[in-house]
């Protein structure tokens, strides 16, 4: 199992809309994947109908009182499961301050799937703390998705620095994109072209801004599978060949 | 798995339209588009998938065409695999998880098409308050096409359950709506055994091994024409495969029964008139005769992998000559044979070897042991020949004569074919006992003959081989050394053979035997 997780500190930048649809085009090509909704916002839970709940909240799950594939719903498409969200989720770094190796949980959690997914996204709150550095752990690679703006780029600085600093997370792969870009502003492509510079692992393919994307709140559903022909779905398509390439190579 | 029914049976005369009708009154829904899917689905001759528990089918579905494995119970997960040529033999599948899970089950055998199965599917994505797909049915007509059959026909109509992960209370109540408020029967049996059955099948229908229910106090001459007509049923339906050589084993147990049948023959003594016996033991000796050639080319071609793998790595490329030489003349050896097995005096002897067993019994049989009880006969015969054995094995000296040792084997095997044909007349388990031991004697015997045979034929390969100019030198010189290793083998089994038979003539083994066969002192 290769397990993903979908990061940025900012909010908005399109992390849920990331996961979701790289999920989807997985799952579409037979792979076994899995969601995980670990922001207590439930964005992500909500694009796929699922309520919100896991019994016992993020407790249960990291004391070991319920198990994790029964907390697991399967979504409207094949091969894609999502393990929801839940308002509990807000406290996760309390109570993974009182586990054991507190910034390993959500790896031990994820271990016994590893057999029954070939991917697994984690789609992840705003936020550096504890639940970022155990995703950090958990993941075999970082996908950071940032809209070309000075505060977004700012925060990818943060996290390499981050990584930096934590002597088990040097060699995490970082693997920034861009999102909502809008070609028509000047800003977008300056910031790119010098982002790129400064970032040369970023990846080349852009997601346009697009009106549909905001829709999968209205559809409930990933974007490939209301709009199969959009701009947006045709760039996840590639950005998707893109990450592959990056986990294998 | 989880205690209810997950396959249901439309009534004959109701549609899968109506069903769908009084569901849309129960529940809300959306519906896929109605799409066609054909299966084939395939097993070995002898039912290796099924007596595994397993089903393989072919799907040709949107223009993919793929296997499908499946465990025919309980829940594990199903594996696919994309082919482009129809499925055959194991090592001509490319790799790929079905693979990997029939490699276990059908070995060398050949994978036979069953028959086809078209369906008319239509998948209802059931929904919950949120419009969110909680459960599916699916809506499956099938037809069955069989190539022993004309035309389609239709199987029942079914409602398939598919689960959505972690909406078990849903499933629940939608399979008591089923069952209850529809009042649909759920399916006792999945479509595969269900088109067995309206085909006739039986399936697991074939074995190679003897199973016989025989009746102690019947007369021994019936008792042997039962033995002999289970026989000839073997060796006759495996004719077909021989001769197409769908797969190995079709020769391998066509001569197993020959050799059975001319085993039973000679040694269930005094049931049939002399001259009967020995002109059958000669016609049947004629059969083993003629399927020899191809069935040593086919443990030369088993066994090649395991051949080259004893030889050092710089000689193993070097044996690949004689594996060319072995398949090219693979063809012209089994046409031979084929044509033998198609041949009047093979079809003759078939006929009048039948017309035979199935005559009734004489009232008046010349035959002396005709008329005893067949357990009696059985003791007596078993009891005879295990003596033999025994005197045969302690007589062996580590300078015997391979001659002897030879002798000491086909007593062993006349012993073995004995116990197994008369077994179902004595306690299970005693006779599993004792043809486990038999077997490791005869597995040492056989390697001791079997490997000296196969290092005399190699030698008269490589003589072939260099007339017709198709060895060079270090072909040679890898079968040389191929010829001393099988021989060093050899020597191998001879040095454990004192062993193995000290452990087979251990007394608690005679006791075994004694109990079971010996005559009781008046």
């Amino acid at each position: 199992m290769k397990t993903i997780g979908v990061y940025n500190s900012k909010g908005g930048v399109g992390k849920t809309a990331t996961a979701v649809n790289l999920a989807y085009l997985a799952a579409e090509e037979g792979n076994r994947t899995l969601v995980w909704d670990l922001d207590p916002q439930a964005a992500a839970t909500y694009y796929f109908r699922v309520r919100p709940k896991v019994k016992g909240g993020g407790k249960a799950l990291v004391k070991g009182k319920r198990e994790i594939d029964a907390a697991v719903k399967g979504t409207d498409f094949r091969n894609l499961d999502l393990l929801p969200a839940d308002f509990s989720f807000r406290n996760m770094d309390l109570v993974l301050e009182d586990a054991k190796k507190p910034t390993k949980q959500l790896a031990r959690l994820l271990k016994p799937l590893s057999e029954e997914y070939d991917y697994t996204f984690l789609d992840c709150p705003p936020s550096i703390s504890l639940v970022s550095e155990n995703i950090f752990r958990a993941s075999d690679a970082i996908l950071v998705p940032m809209i070309p703006t000075t505060l977004s780029a700012r925060s990818l600085g943060q996290l390499m620095e981050f990584l930096e600093d934590h002597v088990q997370l040097e060699r995490l792969p970082v693997m920034p994109l861009f999102t909502m870009v809008d070609r028509r502003k000047r800003l977008h492509l300056e910031l790119m072209e010098q982002l790129r510079v400064q970032y040369p692992g970023i990846f080349g393919t852009p997601i346009p801004y697009a009106s549909e994307v905001e829709r999968m709140g209205v559809h409930r559903m990933p974007l490939p599978a209301y709009a199969s022909s959009n701009a947006a779905t045709r760039a996840y398509r590639a950005l998707w060949d893109e990450v592959k390439r990056g986990l294998t190579g | 798995m989880c205690g209810f029914a997950e396959d249901f049976l439309i009534p004959e005369g109701t549609g899968s339209g109506d069903v769908r009708e009084l569901i849309r009154a129960r529940r809300q829904f959306i519906e896929d588009p109605a799409s066609e899917l054909t299966r084939r689905f395939f097993d070995s001759f002898d039912w290796r998938l099924y007596r595994g528990g397993a089903s393989l089918e072919e799907r040709w579905e949107s223009g993919r065409r793929r296997l499908l494995f499946r465990q025919l119970h309980g829940d594990e997960t199903v594996s696919w695999q994309s082919i482009e040529v129809d499925p055959g033999l194991l090592r001509d599948l490319p790799q790929g998880p079905v693979r990997e899970r029939l490699k276990p089950l059908l070995g060398i055998r050949r994978l036979l098409p069953l028959f086809e199965i078209r369906s008319r599917r239509q998948t209802l994505c059931l929904l919950n308050e949120d419009e969110k797909t909680v459960i599916r049915l699916l809506l499956e007509e099938n037809r069955l096409r069989d190539h022993a059959h004309h035309g389609a026909q239709p199987l029942a109509v079914r409602v398939r359950l598919l689960p959505v992960r972690g909406y078990e209370t849903e499933l629940r109540d939608t399979s008591r709506m089923l069952n209850v408020d529809l009042g649909l029967e759920p399916a006792g049996a999945s479509v595969l055994i269900e088109a067995l059955a309206v085909t006739g099948r039986q399936p697991g229908g074939y074995s190679s091994k003897l199973d016989y229910h025989l009746d102690p106090r019947e007369r021994a001459d019936a008792t042997a024409k039962e033995i002999l007509l289970g026989l000839l049923d073997t060796l006759e339906v495996n004719v077909e495969g021989a001769k197409a050589n769908l797969d190995s084993e079709f020769l391998h147990d066509l001569r197993v029964a020959t050799r059975r049948t001319r085993s039973a023959l000679t040694q269930i003594k005094g049931v049939f008139p002399t001259e009967l016996v020995e002109d059958y033991k000669t016609r049947f000796a004629w059969v083993q005769q003629i399927t020899g050639p191809v069935r040593d080319l086919d443990v030369y071609l088993l066994d090649f992998d395991g051949y080259q793998a004893s030889l050092p790595v710089p000689l193993q490329p070097k044996l690949e000559p004689l594996r060319d030489f072995l398949v090219g003349h693979y063809d012209e050896v089994h046409k031979a044979m084929a044509h033998a097995l198609g041949s009047r005096k093979f079809r003759s002897l078939l006929e009048t070897w039948r017309s035979f067993l199935q005559a009734p019994i004489p009232e008046h049989p010349t035959a002396p042991n005709a008329m005893r009880p067949s357990k009696e006969v059985a003791d007596e015969r078993i009891w005879r020949m295990y003596r033999r054995v025994r005197k045969e094995g302690r007589a062996i000296a580590p300078d015997s004569p391979e001659e002897e040792l030879h002798e000491l084997r086909k007593s062993c095997k006349k012993l073995r074919y004995l116990i197994e044909f008369f077994s179902s007349l004595y306690p299970r388990a005693q006779i599993g006992a004792l043809v486990k031991m038999l077997k490791v004697l005869l597995d040492n015997l056989g390697r001791f003959q079997d490997l000296a045979v196969q290092a005399g034929h190699l030698r008269e390969i490589a003589e072939q081989m260099s007339v017709e100019g198709r060895a060079e030198t270090e072909t040679l010189l890898a079968m040389g050394a191929l010829v001393g290793d099988l021989l060093g083998q050899q020597q191998q089994a001879r040095i454990e053979l004192a062993q193995v038979f000290t452990d087979f003539d251990a007394p608690e083994n005679q006791s075994l035997f004694r109990d079971l066969f010996a005559p009781t002192r008046a």
